[in-house]
């Protein structure tokens, strides 16, 4: 009865020490639909699990916007010089670049 | 090289690495602080691509190409002393950045502390750990790109980014920005 039980809930939802042990693997989206499914309904209404989710996904924001600066000038220079380079090969690319 | 072999050569190129440059670039500044060196990287590793085009089978062009920089970048640090910089992280730029940031003025100052905590974090996470959230996280490679650049399994990026995050997030509880949390 308490292994029938166990079972039932472990198909319906993660426990908290479960959410804690593959939460960013879930954030990162790798984890399987079955416990993808079975995280997303215990963060539905458990506030703790649901504040440290919040809290991974505000870090993972964080460094994502560190990601907007590309130097647009460098990757103009080497747009050019990768295609000098498919035309010409390694000899078209060998005098410098103004 | 054979007529038909050059023309090939210029598709696959145009095909499988033109498309990536960009990545590239972002991958060069997380592995090589200044950003001419990073541009210098870039153009050594379209060179290695153009000359192994012919070997490549056409699959995973992001990780044929991330070896091929990994290797470049491994070559360049045996021939180059390494060099004295300033701000060898760029922490510097980084925060002068975060001044340009939008949003209401609590939001600002909230963001902006939250931010600037993951950024000191990061900064003082060991080598191996920082690199892999940079790749990931800032670079936005996947976990098995992520694996190419450095050199390691899949499992092992897996582990260190999710202990890297782990202790970001513990500096912001101790800053008071995040909760306690934890499996109780
Ligand atoms: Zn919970």
């Amino acid at each position: 009865m308490r292994k029938w039980f166990g079972r039932w809930r472990r198909g319906g939802e993660a426990s908290c020490a479960e959410v804690a042990q593959v939460l960013q693997s879930y954030l990162d989206g790798r984890v399987d639909d079955l416990t993808a499914r079975r995280v997303r309904r215990h963060l539905e209404h458990c506030r703790r699990c649901g504040l440290e989710a919040e809290t991974y996904e505000a870090i993972k924001a964080a460094l994502a916007r560190r990601s907007h600066q590309v130097d647009t000038d460098a990757l103009q220079r080497l747009r050019a010089f990768a295609q000098r380079l498919g035309e010409q090969g390694p000899a078209g690319t060998s005098t410098p670049m103004s | 090289m054979p007529a038909g072999t050059e023309e090939q050569r210029r598709k696959a190129f145009a095909t499988y690495v033109m498309p990536e440059i960009e990545v590239l670039l972002r991958v060069a500044r997380t592995l090589v602080p200044r950003p001419a060196d990073a541009e210098d990287l870039v153009q050594d590793t379209l060179v290695r691509a153009f000359r192994a085009i012919d070997s490549f089978d056409g699959r995973h062009p992001r990780a044929w190409l991330l070896t091929i920089m990994r290797n470049a970048q491994i070559n360049r640090t045996r021939r180059r002393r390494p060099e004295l910089l300033d701000d060898p992280d760029g922490t510097l730029e980084r925060m002068r950045d975060a001044e340009h940031d939008h949003g209401s003025p609590e939001a600002v100052v909230v963001g902006r502390l939250f931010e600037g905590i993951v950024m000191d974090a990061l900064d003082v996470l060991p080598g191996r750990f920082r690199r892999v959230v940079e790749l990931v996280d800032i670079d936005g490679l996947s976990y098995a790109e992520a694996a190419e650049v450095v050199g390691v399994p899949v499992g092992t990026v897996m582990s260190r980014l999710h202990r890297a995050r782990a202790r970001i997030r513990d500096r912001l509880t101790a800053a008071g920005l995040a909760p306690r949390g934890g499996p109780g």
